[in-house]
């Protein structure tokens, strides 16, 4: 190596042997204070432009190396630039290199001192040097190379718009050495770069293609890189000069004409064919449009040979090096099959699928990658979905590459081949996958399968399912952006079960004393919102809601707590037990340091004071459906993440079809709902019954073909009050809009019942394909039946109901076991007008519909009464007279002891009821089961009903040896007060 | 398509030689440096040559003691193409062939003593973060130039 300055190669020893960072921060000090010292003229006058011109030659270009060095190492260089400076207007051509080096190292653009160097630069770009005699030949651009290599390296815009024509002149002119030519390409690139005005395509096309047809290879891959960046600024202006790119690739790759020296390991120029590749991508139409003269297609056809002869001619050898750089040259190739998409030969993209498919299996670690890589890019195009699905399996195995990089590649294909079919075998994979994966790819995967899940859910239960798999599997990383999605899809899709389903299944994911932290704030917000679905079912009423959901209070975040407040406040409205489990908390929260729990629980226990019944319903009502933004926040965060034209963007913003056909259902319930809405007068405190008479069976299977118009809204609260009402009453309207009426007539012997149904047509058109269908039930027997055809479960069967007539459905039920909830039925028809409706309902088939009254006396009452004292057998509510109704007196305590008599069927217990506040019964509940002496299974009944004539409040107990018949006679009890 | 920057780094883990194609400010660079390079050393020989990093693509070679590492900017903004990685890969091998033809087999010690020149011949490959010139005689032929001129007393390098 050359010689050196010995101050600087000590600097450079004592750093190196320095123990530790403060041991070296230490010399570097020292040697900054004494280079400031050396700069600073001691004695004497500064020259003008500030430097110290006591210094000699060799000692200013030491001091400004050591300064580089120090830089290089990472320390902060605030001083010397006049000496640098100094060295680049030096004469000498070791100084001014070394200037120049320093230059571009230590200063910015935009830097104060540049100003002052310009007119040196420029004088060193536009005179070539000394004059060249015959032994000095190669120096004359010796100093045009520095400052072209200076100005590339460093841009302020005010040394832009002085230097431009010059560069600009220095790479035309004819004189240039090819050395300076490739310099100043790039250096004109550079500046085109930072302001893309000054290169204007029209007038610089020509000159290029003049550059182009350059003989020598530097010049070629300069110029080349000056024409992509050019290019991609403004692709058409430039698109002439495609013919002239294909001709050099076909001399590279064809003729292998190349000079020797640039033959890297036998493959000509790899870097110069990589850009001229990457410059033909940006023409992914001229396959289809080139049409337009002779001279295009037959380079056209020159380029889809030199494609294929790339595809099918690389080859793996011996040397890795050789070996590397044709596969670079290959995989470029495949990237511009894959811009040209289906316009391109048929052939051609099959090569590229076959060779991919080799490379994502082969040991190669980089080839695997790069296989993975571009295979993700390939799927991106039409009808390559059934070849990239051959290799599902290989990318499978690659999610557990020993290799992250690798990883990440597969998961990106994963997540780019992933549609409809596969869609549930991939997010189980990687859910399960996600267990074993590394912090760092976790993230990323969390997202990715959230996405999918959503995107390809046919079933929106299953979507919940997984985001409650990636909650609990990796909590910490799944964002609010990822919950806030589910409770947003949750809301929007009313229709089917999906809403009691979510509430029942988060309940049960919080039920555990540990669980993340994120599953409590879903399930937090759910159960506020659609707890009321579930909350006749064993385990799951409100007041358990409550519970669960408190045990997490004193390891919950203020965020989490907030949304706890919230809930609690809709829990309150509900269920009148849960008011004093919420109060105690409210007024604790009052003084909560968090100003938004302060605030939220302020005000909701100031609500009822201050606000009317009514007005405190509507506050508390489930939220509105969410407006259906065009980019989720997933999407935009995955966008954040990988750029703009990543595959996996553009995959996650094509909707799905099921996320399409999801839309339309929600469409036509919308519709639907308002159209309703004119005609139904809105119903108080509906949400308050613990029956609910909508079915939350599963959707038909003809529903997800298209879109079906199910129960609106508005319909619900009316139809809680007339299946309440039938419950107790034996003939009534269980169901009407403006099409169709529903009526059920039923009674009951033993443990027998005969039910009729009838479906009246209110319409003026025939309704067409009429189905009911009643799901076999375990605790009931049942016998259908009905019109012809009203039974037949598929699409196209059905009955057709003409206007103003009748559909009858009988049947005859026999229990065989307590129950609690009641039997649910579809009504399925079709309009005239091609329009699908569903509706899920349920019939008024209660437990108490099977009672049979018994009288005791005083004593054995309260004997049994006592002996049925305990957790499971006995049920207890309170619940508060409605707002509109009389003020308790005896003539109410008449009508209560009416529906317990006439309307449960129980047997009035006089005795026991000494003042008129109390009314207590008993029954037999009879079933058709037979135990092992061949006798009828009865469950003996009792209920007490204490009414608080203060208060306003009737609290209703029942006792019976089986808890879900306490749970079923409780429910109806409390409905049936509600509307005496 | 171009390359950010190019760094040499020894086992270590201290950066030898750095040569940055945009602006990225000490404090960044110095952070960046150091989680790439741990990223690249904790890396086994049977894993691929490219990491993905904070934006980045990071190719990198290890030679001996030194590993060279590449940095290009992942695609952001929709019409720039990444570098191609198989490319920057032989890059980086003819960039150590050359300075091999030059001084031998380079080491540690000659980019640490010699880091004006290795800057030379870098800058003569690559320029803008654009490869310039891969034919190892018209990168080394300047650079023998200076070095013989530099011994005549009365040369203009002088």
């Amino acid at each position: 190596m050359s010689s050196q300055a010995r101050g600087l190669q000590n600097f450079i020893s004592d750093l190196r042997n320095a123990k530790s960072k403060e041991e070296e921060q230490k010399r570097v000090d020292k040697e900054l204070a004494n280079i400031r010292k050396k700069f600073t003229a001691t004695g004497k006058q500064l020259a003008e432009d500030g430097s110290n011109n006591s210094l000699n030659s060799y000692s200013r270009k030491k001091y400004v190396w050591k300064l580089v060095y120090i830089h290089v190492l990472g320390y902060d260089v605030d001083f010397g630039h006049a000496e640098v400076l100094a060295l680049v207007r030096s004469t000498k051509y070791s100084e001014k290199h070394v200037g120049y080096t320093a230059l571009s190292l230590l200063l910015r653009g935009d830097d104060p001192m540049m100003n002052s160097i310009l007119n040196t630069i420029r004088k060193d770009l536009t005179t070539p040097g000394p004059t060249s005699s015959k032994n000095n030949a190669p120096t004359t651009d010796t100093a045009q190379s520095l400052a072209l290599c200076s100005i590339a390296n460093i841009t302020g815009l005010e040394l832009i718009q002085t230097l431009h024509s010059e560069v600009q002149h220095t790479l035309m002119t004819k004189s240039s050495t090819p050395c300076v030519k490739k310099k100043a390409a790039l250096c004109l690139l550079r500046l085109v770069r930072t302001s893309p005005k000054l290169v204007s395509g029209k007038e610089f096309v020509a000159q290029m293609a003049q550059l182009l047809q350059d003989k020598h290879l530097g010049v070629l891959t300069s110029s080349m890189s000056l024409l992509y960046g050019l290019a991609t600024q403004n692709p058409s202006e430039y698109q002439s000069l495609i013919p002239y790119a294909v001709h050099i690739l076909g001399l590279l790759v064809l003729k292998k004409a190349c000079a020797r020296e640039y033959l890297y390991y036998r493959t000509p120029s790899p870097w110069l064919q990589i850009k001229l590749l990457k410059f033909l991508q940006l023409y992914p139409q001229i396959l289809s449009t080139g049409q337009e003269n002779d001279g295009q297609d037959q380079s056209i056809a020159q380029l889809v040979s030199v494609v294929s002869k790339i595809l099918t001619e690389t080859d793996v050898s011996d040397s890795i090096n050789k070996s590397n750089a044709d596969h670079a040259v290959l995989f470029e190739a495949v990237n511009l099959i894959v811009t040209w998409g289906s316009s391109g030969p048929a052939q051609l993209r099959e090569g590229a699928m076959k060779l991919l498919g080799k490379f994502i299996s082969v040991r190669e670690p980089n080839i695997r990658y790069l296989g993975l890589l571009t295979m993700a890019k390939l799927a991106q195009l039409e009808g390559t979905a059934d070849s990239i699905k051959k290799h599902q399996a290989t990318v499978l195995v690659s999610l557990k590459d020993a290799d992250i990089s690798v990883r990440r590649r597969a998961l990106d294909l994963l997540f780019v081949m992933c549609d409809t079919d596969n869609a549930e075998r991939i997010v189980d994979e990687l859910v399960a996958h996600l267990v074993l994966a590394d912090a760092a790819i976790r993230e990323e995967m969390v997202l990715k399968i959230a996405i999918l899940a959503e995107k390809y859910a046919t079933d929106l239960r299953w979507y919940v399912d997984t985001i409650l798999k990636l909650i609990s599997i990796s909590g910490d990383h799944v964002s609010d952006a990822i919950w806030h999605r589910v409770v947003q899809i949750v809301t929007n899709h009313p229709q089917g079960d999906l809403q009691a389903y979510t509430a029942a299944t988060l309940l049960v994911a919080a039920s555990p004393r540990r669980c993340h932290e994120t599953a409590v704030r879903v399930a937090a917000y759910v159960l506020g919102e659609f707890g009321f679905l579930v909350a006749e079912r064993p385990g799951m009423s409100g007041e358990e809601q409550f519970r669960i959901l408190h045990q997490h209070w004193a390891t919950s975040d203020a965020t989490t707590r907030a949304i706890l407040v919230s809930t609690y406040a809709k829990l309150a409205n509900l269920y009148e037990e849960c008011r004093p489990l919420v109060a105690p908390v409210f007024a604790r929260c009052k003084n909560s340091v968090d100003v938004e729990i302060q605030q939220r629980s302020a005000e909701y226990a100031a609500m009822r004071e201050a606000f009317s019944p009514e007005a405190v319903e509507d506050l508390l009502r489930e939220m509105p459906p969410f407006e259906d933004k065009k980019q989720s926040a997933l999407e935009q965060r995955l966008r954040e993440k990988e750029g703009e034209d990543s595959a996996a963007v553009a995959k996650a913003i094509r909707p799905s079809a099921a996320q399409r056909q999801r839309q339309q259902q929600s469409q036509a319930a919308a519709r639907a709902a308002e159209e309703v809405a004119a005609q139904q007068a809105a119903e108080q405190n509906a949400r308050n019954d613990p029956i609910s008479p909508i079915s939350d069976g599963s959707p038909g299977a003809g529903q997800l073909d298209r879109p079906t118009v199910g129960i609106p809204r508005d319909v619900i609260p009316a139809m809680r009050k007339a299946f309440s009402n039938l419950c107790t009453s034996p003939s009534g309207v269980l169901f009407e809009n403006s099409l169709l009426q529903v009526g059920v007539k039923h009674e009951y012997v033993g443990a027998q019942g005969r039910i009729s149904v009838f479906f009246g047509n209110l319409s003026k058109a025939p309704l067409l394909h009429f189905r009911a269908i009643v799901d076999d039930q375990d605790h009931l027997k049942i016998q259908k039946q009905g019109t012809q055809g009203l039974l037949d479960e598929s699409d196209d069967g059905g009955c057709t109901v003409a206007v103003r007539t009748q559909a009858k459905l009988l049947l005859l039920v026999e229990v065989t076991a307590p129950f609690d909830d009641a039997p649910a039925m579809r009504v399925m028809f079709e309009t005239e007008e091609g329009e699908l409706h569903e509706y899920p309902l349920r019939l008024p088939i209660v437990a108490t519909c099977f009672m049979e009254p018994v009288t005791l006396e005083p004593g054995a009452f309260m004997q049994r009464w006592r002996s049925l004292e305990g957790q499971d057998r006995e049920c207890q509510e309170v619940v508060k007279a409605p707002p509109n109704a009389p003020a308790i007196d005896e003539e109410y305590m008449k009508r209560i002891a009416n529906i317990i008599t006439d309307g449960l069927k129980f047997g009035r217990c006089q005795g026991c009821d000494p003042t008129p506040w109390t009314v207590s019964g008993a029954a037999t509940f009879r079933t058709g089961s037979k135990d092992a002496n061949g006798n009828n299974i009865n469950v003996g009944c009792l209920v007490r009903v204490e009414a608080n004539p203060q208060a306003g409040a009737f609290r209703v107990t029942t006792r019976t040896l089986h808890p879900l018949c306490s749970k079923a006679v409780k429910n109806v009890a409390l409905v049936s007060i509600k509307l005496a | 398509m171009a390359i950010s920057f190019l760094l040499m780094v020894n086992k270590q883990g201290q950066t030898r030689l750095s040569s940055y194609y945009e602006w990225i400010s000490l404090i960044e660079r110095n952070a960046l440096e150091s989680e790439i390079i741990r990223k690249c050393l904790s890396r086994s020989e049977f894993q691929c040559s490219f990491v993905e990093y904070r934006g980045y693509k990071v190719v990198y070679r290890r030679y001996a003691s030194l590993f060279f590492i590449v940095g290009t900017k992942l695609s952001k903004d929709g019409n720039d193409n990444p570098e191609n990685e198989l490319g920057l890969l032989e890059f980086i091998h003819n960039l150590v062939e050359t300075m091999d033809k030059w001084a031998g087999s380079i080491c540690e010690l000659d980019i640490m003593y010699s880091l004006e020149l290795i800057h030379f011949l870098l800058d003569e490959m690559v320029q803008n973060g654009h490869i310039v010139e891969s034919n190892k005689m018209n990168v080394l032929r300047p650079l023998d130039l200076m070095e013989r001129e530099s011994q005549k007393a009365e040369s203009i390098y002088r």
